[in-house]
């Protein structure tokens, strides 16, 4: 029972609540139903938090090797175009347009882990160029266009018989799930906190520091280009701009969920629990009259005051 | 093995120099169009209007924006085609402010500018083509009034800080204002970003189940038909511009009105305003009004028809 008040996620998770309350007391109707306390608007926040939260595990994971991947947003939005130019141009089925998407990621994973293995750039230039190369593919394949796939798809339709809206929260939950697990139990989850931790111990060790970093990249990749396919389909489009910036966003979920940028400490399931509270305030700031002229500077002053927070939080379970 | 490259090199530069020296024909007149972003699909139908200008005027259109909307990179964008000495520059502004200078120092160089979609009116520019943005607004407004009947409550989608969306806020806003049995009851700011746009629809259905009409004063809603999938049939939908997917939805009615900008005409009329300046014959008005084409169920089958002829490059 103590280990779980003393996880690295619980405050995190109490920060989430905290939240929570918050809003549901700010929002409380004079009468009729809650507008933000519904099940309704608790899928539209898992469901929009998805696309974050799938590459936040990602960048945590990078993150805790002491690393930083700055091109999930372009991963994202080239998956995107990617799926598109498959599912819309080339008329293939969607699962395999969604596979042809995924290799989006895995190759960014490769070429960034490559430059950052191989050639020894620093991980913040090597991702930057990525990005940039990434993001100007996009552009070149749809030159300016977009690929409108909600035409071909059918509204309201299921997979296996979950509606659609459910898929992203349920692959972000599988997925956290099995990388909380892999990081915590399996060798593979140990090493990326020993290379983090210190490279140099980890290495004379007997820890193949290039392998796991090779695979921290390749993982971010695929998890980022995961979030790419999520947002095909909830977006009906693929469109180069799209997921412009939210490598900072994602970066940040997993900074508040825990993950220190100087490498060793960190959580996936804190960092998409990160992902939840800023997808929390971007569901409840638009329910408060006038609040779209400040939310810019909530959200921003969010970030400061709940990582001072959880900073606390932290020392005192110590 | 010197001799042999420095032979190789003096060959290619007397090919370079005799090549320059033998061409007689009369010297083509070249336009720089110039987008506000090459990532905003609407601006590509810019594009075919410019080429369509340069076939018909037998002149080069060149076409280069910053890939997304950066002034900085505009301005140096527009700065190398001062240095090139194009023969006149056809812009859409990101920032008027910021640009207003630049545009003037082209000017002074005997470069004639013309503005179009959005204007730097404090610079020296020759003339502007474009909607009249307030008066977008207004047609907006009034459009959302007829279609609730004169009550009920409107929510508007934007993206602060850009000056020709704020104008047709402006306008709609007015007009509103007429109708005591219309209230304004939120203006969302989705800051140029398509999902943040179906994340906002989605939140705001939510939060204002009985809401009469959306406005949405750009057309991110319209780009794609997700976004618009949790209005309910009961809420109207009012939405700047008639891009293939703005049209499907108005078919299968979840959008009711829809306003056009001349897509075409952006491309098309800037550079035969420059045309014109070169061959003597300056534009008649600073300010050329587009208008707008308003696209409802009514006029759909005929807009659609006369799109395909344009976008096929036709007149």
């Amino acid at each position: 029972m103590t280990s779980i008040w003393r996880a690295r996620e619980f405050s995190t998770l109490v920060i989430l609540v905290l939240e929570v309350v918050f809003f549901t007391w700010y929002l409380w109707p004079e009468s009729g139903g809650h507008p933000f306390l519904n099940v309704g608007n608790a899928m539209l926040i898992l469901k929009y938090s998805s696309i974050y939260g799938i590459a936040a595990i990602g960048a945590a994971i990078v993150i805790i090797t002491g690393g930083i991947d700055l091109a999930s947003g372009a991963v994202i939005g080239l998956t995107s175009v990617v799926i598109g130019y498959f599912f819309v141009e080339a008329g293939w089925g969607l699962f395999p347009s969604a596979m042809m998407g995924l290799l989006v990621g895995l190759s960014a994973g490769l070429v960034s882990s490559w430059l950052i293995v191989g050639l020894k750039l620093p991980p913040f230039i090597a991702t930057l160029g990525v990005m940039g190369i990434w993001r100007g593919v996009g552009f070149i394949i749809t030159e300016a266009r977009f690929y409108d796939l909600s035409a071909r798809l059918p509204r309201n339709w299921t997979v296996a018989g979950v509606p659609i809206d459910w898929v992203p929260p349920i692959v972000m939950v599988v997925l956290v799930v099995v990388f909380q697990i892999v990081m915590k139990q399996f060798q593979w989850g140990r090493s990326i906190f020993a290379v983090g931790g210190n490279e140099m111990a980890a290495l004379f060790s007997g820890v193949r520091v290039g392998l796991v970093k090779t695979t921290a990249y390749v993982s971010a990749g695929l998890l980022a280009a995961t979030s790419g396919v999520v947002l095909a389909i909830v977006q009906g489009q693929g469109k180069a701009d799209l997921a412009n910036g939210y490598e900072l966003d994602i970066i940040a979920s997993a900074v508040v969920g825990g993950a220190s940028l100087s490498g060793g400490r960190g959580s996936v399931a804190g960092a998409v629990l990160g992902a939840l509270i800023f997808g929390v305030l971007r569901n409840a700031l638009p329910q408060i009259p006038g609040a779209t002229f400040y939310d810019r500077v909530i959200v921003g002053l969010a970030v400061i005051v709940i990582v001072v927070m959880d900073q606390v939080m932290v020392r005192k379970a110590r | 093995m010197k001799r042999v490259v420095l032979a190789g090199m003096l060959l290619v530069l007397g090919v370079v120099a005799c090549g320059g020296g033998t061409d007689d024909a009369p010297k083509k007149l070249r336009f720089a169009l110039i987008p506000k972003s090459l990532d905003i699909p609407v601006f590509d139908y810019a594009r075919i209007g410019g080429e369509r200008a340069a076939t018909a005027l037998g002149v080069e259109v060149i076409y280069r924006g910053p890939d997304r909307p950066d002034a900085l990179r505009q301005k140096e964008i527009l700065e190398s085609f001062i240095t090139q000495k194009v023969d006149g520059i056809a812009i859409s502004v990101l920032d008027a402010s910021f640009l207003a200078s630049t545009i003037d120092r082209a000017v002074e160089a005997g470069i004639p500018v013309v503005t179009w979609d959005s204007d730097a009116p404090e610079s020296k520019r020759v003339a502007f083509y474009g909607v009249d943005d307030f008066e977008s607004g207004q047609i907006m407004g009034e459009e959302t009034a007829k279609l609730l009947g004169g009550k009920g409550a409107v929510a508007f989608i934007t993206s602060l800080g850009a000056n020709n969306l704020q104008r047709r806020l402006d306008g709609a806003r007015e007009v509103l204002a007429k109708y005591p049995g219309i209230t304004v009851i939120e203006t969302y700011d989705i800051k140029e970003d398509s999902v943040r746009t179906g994340e906002i629809i989605a939140t705001g259905t939510n939060r204002y189940p009985d809401l009469g009409a959306w406005i949405s004063v750009g057309g991110w809603p319209v780009f794609s038909a997700n976004a618009l999938a949790p209005v309910p049939p009961t809420t109207k939908f009012v939405s700047f511009d008639t891009v293939a997917s703005a049209i499907s939805l108005l078919r299968e009615g979840k959008v009711q009105i829809l306003l056009g900008q001349k897509y075409f005409g952006w491309g098309e009329e800037p550079i035969k305003i420059l045309h014109g300046i070169k061959n003597g014959n300056p534009p008649a008005t600073t300010i050329v009004n587009s208008g707008v084409d308003v696209v409802t169920m009514a006029n759909v089958d005929a807009y659609e028809a006369s799109w395909k002829v344009l976008a096929g490059g036709g007149q």
